[in-house]
């Protein structure tokens, strides 16, 4: 099956046999069992059911077939929220005085969790220039347990070498865990460049309407867990194999944390991916051209973005997203203060933090996003005070074009 | 032809795809199955087309929740 049918076909495995043509919404907290027997041989193990929609609901089964097809992989576990995804992928793999690896140019968010929320419980995170690909193997130590890079950081628009840098993961013993939310399976199959887990915020593309928050996580078979420097994961490999690692995510990490996601934005998740491959090449599309009108404007002083020629990412992201660049940007118009009047004349374009939504989003990291970091920090993930970041939607680019056009306009006005 | 399964042996009188295994053994739920194949997790898209050998050893594997079971055949 090629991906745009799996993407619409492959999760439709439901034993529902009412001849429902859409995956059902198994709104339901729990499952009943006719014996105690059997309910007891699930929770043991021996015989596979639903126990409690907190572990497993067939309305997220679906989306996690189909999640495992696009991505190629051999299992995933769709979760509460893209942070949900990355906190149950980090909390599997470290113990305390263990360390992360992870390119500085990622979500605030997500460096949030790594140094503010781990770093709590004696975890450290050791950023690094994700365009220096050699800074991975310096940071590498026997107390690295994961590194954790974005396909296109956000927003700093850089895109690590995902090959090389798993090779780099792969000769430490360790697993490299790619977050690919805004490339989606349409651009990407990390798991092809080497990358053993890949996580989405589900919320964005995949999504693609903002209606509804969700993330996951797939396990690309490509990681020995009987090989790593984890024990319990390795005792599990003994009877589970490859599949040991999601096995303890769903039977201890992501059953204890709660992070599960609720059936309706399961539904509303797969009722997304039915049109992504359609959707991500309009996205695509309108992004290069507004990056092209962007490029072109007197007033604009600076734009980021990985399909732009002149980008230090150009044959990288050609390489690595078969010829397309995403949706997300960066430009400048030379101060925050015009940035900020840009955003308030905006009339089409929303002002909100989200990405990857069928309507053109923009921001302003600085005072929004990254606003608990401080100026050192914020340079060093890339956020700079006059950068705005775009999430180019699907709309007639004509209409994306004027908008900017007018509001660039009005920016200048003081 | 034999087969492992699970551990225990399997004589098949014909031979069999992975599909057609996992009716054969009444394999329950096989929408959530895994299933590894000599040491290695075959894609689902694989079970149609994968035929079973001679010897060959099959893990019906699942990671859906409760235990961490890896049986799932009712006999």
């Amino acid at each position: 099956m090629r991906p745009e049918t799996a993407a619409i076909h492959a999760g439709f495995v439901s034993a529902d046999r009412s001849g429902a043509s859409a995956v059902p919404i198994h709104q339901t907290v729990s499952y009943a069992y006719p014996t105690a027997e059997e309910i007891a041989a699930v929770f043991e193990g021996r015989a596979p059911g639903y126990i409690y929609t907190r572990i497993a609901n067939p309305t997220t089964s679906a989306l996690e077939a189909t999640l495992t097809d696009l991505e190629g992989g051999i299992g995933s576990i769709a979760t509460a929220s893209g942070m949900a995804a990355i906190a149950s992928v980090a909390m599997g793999l470290v113990r305390a005085g263990d360390e992360i690896i992870a390119s500085a140019g990622i979500f605030g968010g997500t460096v949030s969790f790594f140094e503010n929320v781990l770093g709590r419980f004696g975890v450290r995170t050791r950023l690094v220039d994700a365009g220096d690909t050699d800074t991975f193997g310096r940071a590498v130590n026997e107390r690295s347990r994961l590194i954790f890079i974005e396909t296109i950081g956000n927003p700093r628009m850089d895109v690590p070498d995902i090959r090389a840098i798993a090779e780099i993961a792969h000769r430490a013993n360790i697993p490299l865990v790619v977050d690919s939310t805004v490339t989606t399976p349409v651009l990407i199959r990390p798991g092809e460049f080497g990358a053993d887990l890949v996580v989405h915020s589900t919320s964005k593309f995949i999504n693609g309407h903002g209606t509804a928050i969700g993330g996951a996580i797939i396990d690309t078979g490509n990681y020995d867990w009987s090989r790593g420097p984890f024990p319990d994961i390795e005792q599990l490999s003994k009877s589970l194999g490859r599949l040991a690692f999601l096995s303890h995510l769903r039977n201890l990490i992501c059953r204890d944390l709660g992070g599960c996601p609720a059936p309706m934005n399961s539904f509303l998740m797969l009722q997304g991916l039915e049109t992504l491959s359609l959707r991500m090449a309009k996205h695509c599309a309108n992004a290069e051209s507004l990056t092209r009108f962007l490029s072109d404007h007197s007033e604009v002083s600076r734009v980021s973005f990985p399909g732009l020629p002149d980008s230090p990412w150009f044959e990288r992201a050609r390489r690595q997203f078969g010829g397309r660049a995403g949706a997300l940007l960066t430009f400048s118009l030379g101060s925050k203060e015009r940035a900020f009047r840009f955003i308030a004349a905006l009339r089409l374009a929303k002002n909100l933090a989200n990405l990857g939504d069928a309507k053109t989003l923009v921001i302003h990291p600085s005072s929004t996003i990254y606003h608990e970091f401080g100026p050192a920090e914020q340079q060093q993930m890339g956020i700079e005070a006059d950068m705005i970041r775009v999430s180019v939607g699907i709309e007639d680019f004509d209409d994306i074009q004027k908008d900017f056009q007018q509001a660039i306009e009005q920016s200048s006005r003081i | 032809m034999k087969l492992i399964v699970n551990g225990k042996e399997v004589s098949l009188d014909s031979k069999l795809t992975v599909s057609e295994l996992l009716v054969n053994q009444h394999v329950k739920m096989p929408e959530m199955v895994s299933v590894e194949l000599n040491g290695r997790i075959l894609r689902r898209s694989e079970f149609g087309t994968t035929a079973l050998g001679d010897g060959d050893a099959v893990e019906f594997l699942y990671f859906m929740g409760g235990g961490r079971g890896t049986d799932g055949t009712t006999n």
